[in-house]
């Protein structure tokens, strides 16, 4: 567990001395994550070998302290999130120069790596609502970066993040107002054997806010407009992992607290807004002119399937599904990384934001037209990525169920679609008439750290075995 | 206790009231305003809820404080923004 607050902490650290010491903001917040992952990884195993641990912040007594558990789930993800943050990180070291505000990037992502971190490691749901409340702030912060032209997106982020949390916060007090206790574990006890319209309503209010700062249908219209408009290592970092962060906390509730009857209701709308992510989210994403908001619209699509996940494990004891959820945020944040950032370098050597200026790409920038190649190939779900993976795990217990073959042809339309927008830019950059010319030379080294991520979503298929092993699959 | 009961309504009623003035919109500032009056809203729900047991709930006025905290200073950030958005038209 020590490590695991190292992992937490050393971010913090960095933050704060990136901002008193601007001019080695860069290295020090770089050091700080490459840290946090190297406590990552122990602590990971640290679970691995003697199962979870629990931890009491302060001291306080039972009820009244803040409980952080680190179980083999909340590893990995903290795992997960300083993987990706090291990667941005690398690669931002190698091209943020470009920037106007570069320094101001450092301290903000080390506040976010700070923050998703302590989101994972909690169990009670105020703390919860502080980590979320922080998280949507420095993303915010995070989106300015990109200047003037970004801060109407901002500024509507920023007042549906807070919305979403005062209806959660409501909600929050509600259930309070009822048992007397936060932690999840305590409430899972007490709570759905009494239940009442009033803790009806409270996850009613809890979810909506959840979804809305999630990003998932109906309440995603937000997140193009912020994610495309941000600088590329920014966005990786939002489609990546801070939309991941409210799905984790819907997960938890809908599992844990809400009653056998109550939970089937919620699946059966989270099937459904599952679909309408898919089915739309892949449909703009074809649809649209822009490079960068093709990738946003993805990032919508593909939390569809994250959706669809929750709603077939909630139905079934099957955990199949769950492991698919859980498969899908890891598959997808790798992805996600790599295409955004092989846009960002894509777009800003050859200048324009049009999918049209991928024209001959795979000529004119191989290597960063291969990054997004290979991240299209997981989101697609192409064998043997971590896409592919976390898909099968989607479908197989699906087969044998003829009742569920609605869920299966929507899986399939979804595929499709996103089949079809990542060819559209695989077929344009094979067009080498008469490439885009770039503005200048190509950095190469960006473009190789843009592809690691890909590289690691397709390397997953080797690692498959003890992530379904660890996941209790 | 009825006058808790009573207290709890207005509190709810407070955050109806700010979450239609946020959805009714368009001005930005009128969103900011009503997202306090959300946030006043479940505030008072939490103080309400705090007078119901004997001696009052220190735990729910913790989470006030907390709560009034982050309002401050995400209201800061909003007004801030919204200042920089206005600053940059012409």
């Amino acid at each position: 567990m020590n490590y695991a607050l190292a992992a937490v902490l050393l971010p913090l650290l960095a933050a704060l001395l990136a901002l008193g010491w601007r001019r080695y903001a860069a290295w020090v917040s770089w050091g700080g994550t490459i840290l946090s992952l190297l406590c990552a990884i122990v602590a990971l195993q640290q679970v691995l070998s003697d199962g979870p641990q629990q931890m009491l912040l302060g001291n306080w007594p039972t009820g009244l302290a803040i409980r952080w558990q680190l179980s083999e789930l909340t590893a990995l993800l903290l795992l997960l999130t300083t993987v990706i943050h090291s990667l941005v990180a690398s690669y931002s070291l190698t091209s943020l120069r470009r920037l106007q505000v570069a320094a101001d990037f450092w301290p903000l992502s080390s506040l976010l790596q700070m923050s998703l971190s302590a989101l994972w490691l909690s169990t009670d749901l105020f703390n919860w609502y502080v980590t979320l409340e922080l998280l949507g702030l420095v993303a915010v912060a995070m989106v300015t970066l990109s200047g003037n032209k970004s801060v109407a997106a901002a500024l509507r982020y920023l007042l549906l993040s807070l919305a979403g949390s005062l209806c959660y916060l409501l909600g929050v007090a509600l259930l309070y107002g009822q048992f007397g206790v936060l932690d999840v574990a305590e409430l899972a006890t007490r709570m759905p054997a009494s239940e009442s319209h009033m803790t009806t309503f409270a996850l009613v209010l809890m979810t909506a806010g959840l979804m809305l700062k999630g990003a998932l249908w109906p309440l995603h219209l937000w997140l193009p407009a912020a994610h495309a408009v941000a600088p590329a290592p920014v966005s990786a970092l939002l489609s990546a992992l801070v939309v991941k962060g409210p799905l984790f906390i819907l997960w938890m509730l809908w599992s844990q607290l809400a009653t056998v009857e109550l939970s089937h209701a919620a699946a059966g709308f989270f099937l459904f807004a599952g679909s309408m992510a898919l089915l739309t989210g892949g449909w703009s994403a074809l649809r649209t002119p822009y490079a960068k908001v093709m990738v946003a619209y993805s990032t919508v699509a593909q939390l569809g399937y994250a959706l669809l996940a929750i709603g077939l494990a909630l139905r079934s004891a099957d955990p199949a599904f769950q492991l698919a959820l859980w498969l899908f945020i890891i598959a997808h944040a790798l992805a996600k990384t790599s295409a955004f950032l092989a846009v960002g370098e894509m777009q800003h050597s050859l200048g324009g934001k049009r999918v049209q200026m991928l024209k001959g790409a795979s000529q004119t920038m191989p290597v960063a037209m291969f990054a997004l190649a290979v991240a299209g190939g997981s989101l697609i779900g192409l064998p043997p990525s971590g896409g592919f993976l976390a898909k099968w795990q989607l479908l197989l217990p699906l087969w044998p169920e003829w009742q569920l073959w609605l869920w299966l042809l929507v899986i399939f339309l979804g595929t499709l679609l996103s089949a079809a927008y990542v060819f559209r830019l695989v077929v344009l950059a094979f067009d080498r008439a008469d490439p885009v010319k770039p503005d200048f030379a190509p950095q190469l080294l960006p473009q190789w750290l843009a592809l690691v991520p890909a590289l690691l979503v397709w390397g997953l298929a080797f690692g498959s075995h003890s992530f379904v092993h660890w996941l209790g699959g | 206790m009825s006058s808790i009961v009573w207290y709890l309504w207005i509190g709810a009623g407070i955050w109806g009231i700010g979450l239609y003035g946020f959805m009714r919109g368009p001005e930005l500032l009128r969103r900011i305003i009503s997202l306090n009056l959300m946030g006043a809203g479940v505030f008072m729900v939490m103080v309400a809820l705090a007078a119901r047991t004997e001696p009052t709930d220190g735990v729910l006025h913790a989470l006030v404080l907390t709560g009034l905290v982050v309002a401050v200073s995400a209201t800061a950030f909003a007004l801030a923004l919204l200042a920089r958005l206005l600053a940059a038209k012409p």
